[in-house]
């Protein structure tokens, strides 16, 4: 049988290095539509770069990258966006000097293509999809704010409704909840499950947080020394000697 | 929020009434308050909207100047035609050296475009059978039904450069408008939303220029001649410096900075000679003591002034 159309994500024989430092040797993975999987690795181990090579950020070395079928590798970063693929960064990477509300906004106008318009004031377009997205992301009271003062906590939020605004069909979340408080973070993760559930988005995050990646995640996978040494559901992996060894064992 | 257009009503009815008070001399400066004030509003659409500098602006002025002149003296082509034409030449010209120009940030940027804006001078400059060289262009004169009074061509001048300013307006509260903003203060952000960030920058490029290239047509007739000094660097640097003094982070700053600007040479330059040393010490005070231009400063203690922009000091933080 051919499943290939049941997979958002493949990914073979990915290599990234920096100079002679060589970040991933051999990265092969697969994401089955509407999962909710994380990946996970000590410090530096690179998975941001992971997430770098996905959403174009860099240029592969090597490898292929596939999305829905269609390969991607090395395609430009907004049209990479434009397929489906949207991303929040591990440090927020938000737009400092509109507010909260035009942030968002602005995502939104690029989602529904509207942003060669030259002639319709920008305040009287996407003005109901933009209140709804910052009230499903807890940010309407600081809609007015300027997204550069907000809390670190709230900046991660916009980054994550700035991610949502692209409707993707695969979301990457790069440590979605690092600088939130417990609450807050709760909230989030839930409302990352929540859409996951109802709307089957498919999610790939990285957290170093060992509760939310046992709590969230369905599908976990080890990144170490370039490669990914460990894979399974996160019982699997947990009872893994050598995850347990490379990553695991110095946390739980 | 209804008296965000107070500010610019007072502005364009002082406009009217001034030039039936003023002496014949100021009124031609008002003229060219007007004309520079298009030009830098234009400027500013890569500068406070888009966040990168060009010192090379004043090519595709340049452009639209000699694109009005050569059509008036040499195919007596009526003004008006002349305008959309001379906007047409801008963008085009625009369209091809935009291209390169955006590829670049930065210092990078500023440096190419001032480089093409030398180019463009120079091929005026040296393509004398038809640009008349050095000597410019003469003759150029207002059509019949705006005479020859100081007063009629300024009331025509204050005509297109309000519609030229209003459409910039609109530009800048649009969509495109704030997918400029976006640029500015995130670009990288920006791709990772789906924009094409070089595609976007460089029509922002050429529409900023086509606006330059009408302001520039409206300078030779007032002139009665152009040179090919106004594509030149200096005349580049004409529009920062009023911009950098208006407010770069307010629409109507840069045509405030040009009354400031134009209205301050043609005062100082009556009675000595000193006036490049004057405009030095001036942009050095604004710049040193109001960071976001007057406008920048009025606006914090005039809220009418702010509207959406804010000053940039507030947000460094
Ligand atoms: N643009 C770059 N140039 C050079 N080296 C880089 C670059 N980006 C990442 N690296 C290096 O690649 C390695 C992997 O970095 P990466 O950010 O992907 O790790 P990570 O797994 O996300 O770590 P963390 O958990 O701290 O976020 C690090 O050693 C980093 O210094
Ligand atoms: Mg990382």
């Amino acid at each position: 049988m051919d499943d290939t159309g049941n997979i958002v994500l493949q990914i073979d024989r990915l290599k990234k290095s920096f100079g002679k430092y060589k970040v991933l040797t051999d990265v092969s993975y697969s994401l089955p539509k509407g999962e909710i999987a994380a990946i996970i690795g000590p410090n530096g181990a690179g998975k941001s770069t992971f997430f770098n090579l996905i959403t174009g950020y860099h240029l592969v070395d090597g490898g292929t990258i596939r999305f829905m079928g269609r390969e991607i590798t090395n395609w430009p970063r907004h049209r990479i966006a434009r397929t489906g693929i949207s991303r929040a960064f591990q440090v927020s990477n938000i737009y400092p000097r509109l507010t909260t509300f035009e942030n968002v906004r602005q995502a939104i106008l690029s989602q529904q293509r509207r942003t060669l318009n030259i002639f319709t004031p920008a305040h009287r377009l996407a003005r109901k999809n933009t209140l709804e997205l910052l009230e499903l992301t807890g940010l309407l009271p600081y809609r007015d704010t300027l997204a550069g003062i907000l809390s670190q906590g709230d900046k991660k939020k916009l980054e994550l409704a700035l991610a949502l605004a692209g409707k993707p069909e695969l979301l990457l979340l790069d440590e979605p909840t690092a600088g939130m408080s417990s609450e807050e973070t709760h909230e989030t993760m839930e409302l990352v499950k929540r859409l996951n559930r109802e709307i089957g988005l498919s999610i790939l995050f990285t957290e170093h947080d060992i509760s939310v990646i046992f709590g969230y995640a369905r599908k976990l996978s080890v990144l170490y020394q370039g490669m990914v040494i460990a894979e399974g559901t996160p019982e699997e992996v947990r009872k893994n000697e050598e995850a347990q060894k490379c990553y695991l064992g110095e946390e739980v | 929020m209804k008296n965000k257009y107070l500010f610019p009503l007072i502005l364009f009815l002082l406009a009217v009434v001034l030039p039936y008070i003023v002496p014949e001399f100021w009124v031609h400066v008002l003229t060219e308050i007007l004309i520079m004030g298009l030009f830098a509003a234009s400027f500013n659409m890569i500068f406070g909207y888009m966040g990168q500098l060009t010192f090379g602006h004043a090519a595709y002025y340049g452009v639209g100047a000699y694109t009005t002149g050569l059509l008036m003296v040499k195919a007596n082509v009526p003004l008006l035609v002349c305008l959309p034409l001379s906007m047409f030449s801008a963008g085009l010209c625009a369209a091809v050296l935009g291209y390169f120009c955006v590829k670049l940030r930065g210092i990078y940027f500023a440096i190419l475009t001032m480089a093409f804006g030398q180019l463009v001078y120079y091929i005026i400059f040296q393509w004398y059978s038809f640009t008349g060289g050095d000597n410019g262009l003469q003759g150029i004169v207002p059509p019949a039904f705006l005479g020859r009074a100081a007063n009629p061509y300024y009331f025509f001048t204050l005509i297109v450069v309000a519609l030229g300013m209003i459409a910039l307006w609109i530009i800048s509260e649009s969509p495109f408008g704030y997918t400029m903003r976006a640029i500015r203060d995130n670009a990288e952000r920006t791709e990772f939303i789906g924009i094409n960030v070089q595609r976007y920058m460089h029509l922002n490029f050429i529409i900023a220029a086509m606006f330059a290239g009408l302001a520039g047509a409206l300078w030779g007739p007032f002139n009665r001649s152009v040179a090919p000094d106004l594509c030149s660097w200096q005349h580049s640097g004409m529009p920062v410096f009023m911009t950098v003094m208006g407010g770069p982070f307010h629409f109507l700053g840069p045509l405030i900075g040009s009354a400031i600007y134009t209205m301050l040479m043609a005062f100082v330059t009556s009675f000595t000679e000193y006036w490049p040393m004057v405009s030095g010490i001036v942009i050095i005070v604004v710049v040193l003591v109001m960071p976001g231009g007057l406008l920048g400063l009025l606006g914090d203690r005039l809220p009418f002034l702010r509207k959406n922009e804010r000053s940039a000091k507030e947000t460094n933080g």
